[in-house]
């Protein structure tokens, strides 16, 4: 039987970064809001603390933080003439799960997008002409602008304590920083992280070439920090167990770090544990939402109602929970008609290995997530793509996050896979190597999306999502271009052998490239070619708002979660000032 | 040697294997950590002798003098206290007598110093005050799994497990005197000592009220024969 709960103002799906931003400024608005998350509560003491947290093999290997893809899979083609079949381990993508969402295990890496980017379509037609780009491509402008995200941008670093060095303030290009970023109307709220000693051979070799070598920005604090929500961080130690992991210290910026302690504190806001909510209610118009449905951990039902739904869980998660719950039309490849699922896209990831005499001493295990060097030079929009046959780019970086023992072991090509002479070799070069990142763009098209699968079902008897994707062309042109050009830099550092690792198809699951999945409930100014319109506030149900990666058109060259937290200060914005005042639509289609 | 030393002494023959050099640090240069290592491991071990100008405070086998909140020397370790040193000289770890005798070593000095401590063992000193049960277990907690309400991480997230210190990162805390660690989270706490790196001692002194500081240095205290 199922349980009607007593109504809310606002329902919030998933408590992690997005979550806990929208329910603390609407609990302290004045609303009564619950937060349904599915995994478990969890803080930074006990749960985080080492030496547990440093388990390589629980953590890493065995992906303890991640979602449980034994009650909850995903299922997996390159192309819709195949068989999609369940992702029984991850490997490819890691969405995380309990208090804080994937937040809790990032690397803490924390760019902005740039103000090409946030056009990309008009401005690719208008630079290279309409007919540049293959026909399948759907890229599009997400009916924002860089300009219009700027303060939230700030807000949302502010938020953070993001370390790093600006390169751009209000037009002035600044030394050290990125020239090539948009520009920002003040400094990051604490100065860069140290630079490693990879970083700095980096640095060197990219000037000597003529590039812009500047220091990651990185949410793994450089200092202590107190943030607007009052909250304390500490200065980052370098111990290397960013990603996958959770930070010990309180110097990484996670929910639990940056906000949830102040939304905790707000009686308007009750958090619920281990609620696995089945699907948006919709009334019998099917445009207005009157709830959700969840099952808790004892498998319990209930129906819990609400005045306004908010969709913040993971990106691919977000997708699902519309397509479960028919909240906008499904994506239909052989017509193109249909928006829920459509435009998933991923990150373009390459990369290049240097190889160094033993003199040459990196220590990779002194480091944090996001404490590399690197450039811009090849990202985005930065360089002229005419004449390439392809759009978009890749950051290039000594980024290295860490030299665990299990996983880190660069070895040259041609050596054994496994046996006494791989084991020579890792001895030989696990202090001696250096390994760049190219962290690409990736183009939506209109063979890749995501939608139900027809077999197989979750533990509760829901339909599992199905990921049809493979790699565009022009993004395997980009990375090999790309790839090329860092393959130089690592030459410029003096290596003995260099080896660079362009990005090639198929796509595959069973190799981690990296956990920016986008796409899906697409943003845009036309309801035709987007699920939720500027102010991620869906076209078909005005009550019900998605926030995640989910949002964006095509994911750009950089990591997504700088974008997302400003997107949601956008949201949040629109909320409180535009939607909660007068509910409606706020976008007339 | 006591079981610490034994186990700190294992530990660097490893690294002398890659850093067999005698120590030769030139006027101008840092010495490098293997070469503190490399001095550490060959430097008289056993009962070995203080030097003069410290076992005075220090202690003949560098015990310490937890009265006078003199710390414990022996077995700590070199590359930590070849910094401590060092910032005495620099006056970026400010007291008025070390600041002295440190200024008047040389840098070879200061790492023969270091390594020789490095190589002591001493006998733990009794508690003057031993603690109750409850601020035995509150030490336990702080050090063991840190406060969340206090926001502050476990203790032996940096100063490795148990307290024992992590080579070149940060000193042991097991064995050393309640009296000592207490006035130096205090000096963390109140700004007089700021040689901390990303000021991470000053960031969690500042979260710890006497009762726990009492708690947690106090468990420590007694930490050094039960566990090492």
């Amino acid at each position: 039987m199922v349980q009607r709960l007593k109504e809310v103002d606002v329902v919030v799906i998933g408590v992690g970064m997005v979550g806990s931003m929208v329910a603390k400024e609407l609990a302290a608005a004045g609303y009564k809001v619950v937060g349904l998350e599915r995994g478990q509560t969890r803080f930074t003491v006990p749960e985080f603390q080492s030496p547990a947290i440093h388990d390589e093999l629980r953590f890493d290997v065995r992906k303890a933080l991640m979602q449980d893809n034994t009650r909850e899979a995903m299922t997996f083609r390159n192309q819709s003439s195949q068989t999609a079949l369940p992702i029984r381990r991850w490997e490819s993508f890691l969405p995380g799960t309990g208090l804080g969402g994937s937040m809790v295990h990032w690397n803490g890496q924390t760019y902005r997008f740039q103000a090409n980017d946030f056009q990309l379509a008009t401005r690719t037609r208008e630079r290279y002409g309409k007919n540049f780009l293959d026909p399948d491509v759907t890229i599009q402008d997400w009916g924002v602008t860089y300009e219009e995200l700027e303060p939230y941008y700030d807000r949302f670093e502010h938020l953070l304590g993001t370390s790093g060095k600006a390169g751009n303030i209000k037009g002035r290009i600044q030394a050290g920083g990125d020239p090539h970023e948009s520009p920002r109307s003040r400094e990051y709220p604490t100065p860069p992280q140290k630079e490693h000693f990879q970083g700095a051979m980096f640095r060197k070799a990219a000037s000597s070439l003529g590039y812009h070598p500047f220091p990651q920005p990185s949410s793994n604090l450089s200092q202590p920090y107190t943030n607007p929500e009052g909250m304390k961080l500490n200065a980052c130690v370098f111990c290397g167990f960013c990603e996958r992991y959770a930070c010990e210290h309180y110097a990484k910026s996670t929910p639990q770090t940056i906000i949830l302690p102040v939304l905790l504190a707000n009686p308007n806001f009750e958090l619920r544990t281990g609620c696995q909510v089945q699907r948006i209610n919709l009334d019998s118009t099917k445009k207005h939402a009157t709830g959700v449905t969840y099952i808790d951990a004892v498998g319990r039902e209930f129906e819990q109602p609400a005045s306004l739904v908010i969709t913040a869980s993971f990106a691919l998660n977000n997708v699902r929970m519309l397509l479960l719950s028919g909240v906008g039309a499904p994506y239909d490849p052989a017509t193109g008609q249909g928006v829920v699922g459509r435009n998933y896209a991923y990150q373009t990831m390459s990369s290049v290995a240097s190889f160094f005499d033993e003199d040459v001493i990196i220590n990779p295990f002194m480091a944090s997530g996001a404490s590399g060097t690197l450039i811009n030079d090849f990202a985005g929009d930065n360089f002229d793509h005419a004449g390439l046959g392809f759009i978009g780019g890749a950051f290039i970086g000594a980024v290295n996050t860490n030299g665990r023992p299990i996983q880190y072991h660069p070895v040259p090509p041609g050596t054994p896979k496994w046996g006494k002479g791989w084991k020579q070799a890792v001895v030989k070069h696990y202090n001696h190597s250096v390994m760049f990142s190219l962290h690409g763009s990736s183009l939506a098209q209109k063979q890749n999306y995501l939608d139900l699968d027809p077999t197989y079902r979750d533990a509760w008897g829901q339909p599992l999502l199905r990921m049809t994707f493979d790699f565009p062309q022009n993004d395997l042109k980009m990375a090999a271009h790309v790839t090329a050009k860092a393959v130089e830099i690592g030459k410029a550092m003096g290596a003995k052998q260099v080896e660079g690792s362009p990005r090639k198809g198929p796509y595959t699951v069973t190799q981690y490239q990296t956990t920016h999945n986008t796409g899906g409930t697409v943003m845009g100014d036309n309801p035709k070619t987007s699920v939720v319109n500027r102010y991620l506030q869906s076209w078909d149900v005005p009550n019900v708002f998605v926030v995640g990666a989910s949002n964006y058109p095509q994911n750009a060259s950089w990591n997504p979660t700088c974008t997302l937290g400003a997107l949601t200060y956008w949201a949040i914005d629109a909320l409180k000032n535009k939607y909660l005042k007068n509910p409606g639509h706020l976008v007339s289609a | 040697m006591n079981p610490r030393s034994r186990r700190r002494a294992g530990l660097l023959s490893g690294s002398l294997l890659i850093a067999v050099m005698p120590y030769a640090p030139t006027a101008s240069a840092a010495p490098a950590p293997t070469q503190v290592q490399a001095a550490a491991t060959t430097a008289p071990v056993g009962p070995a002798a203080a030097a003069p100008p410290c076992e005075a405070c220090h202690g003949a086998h560098g015990e310490g003098m937890a009265a006078a909140h003199v710390p414990r020397l022996a077995g700590q370790s070199a590359g930590y206290l070849l910094k401590q040193l060092n910032d005495y000289a620099q006056g970026t770890r400010d007291n008025p007598i070390m600041r002295n005798f440190a200024k008047a070593l040389s840098e070879k000095q200061r790492m023969e110093f270091a390594a020789r401590y490095a190589a002591m063992s001493a006998p733990f000193a009794a508690q003057t005050t031993p603690l109750n049960e409850v601020q035995l277990a509150r030490g336990h907690q702080l050090a063991f799994q840190g406060s969340e309400t206090k926001r502050v991480q476990a203790c032996d997230s940096c100063h490795g497990p148990d307290g024992v210190g992590v080579d070149l990162a940060a000193p042991y805390l097991a064995g050393q005197s309640a009296e000592y660690l207490a006035s130096a989270i205090k000096a963390f706490q109140q700004g007089t000592r700021k040689n901390d790196a990303g000021e991470l001692m000053r960031s969690v002194a500042q979260r710890l009220d006497d009762t726990d500081i009492t708690a947690v240095t106090g468990y420590y205290a007694t930490q050094g024969t039960a566990t090492h």
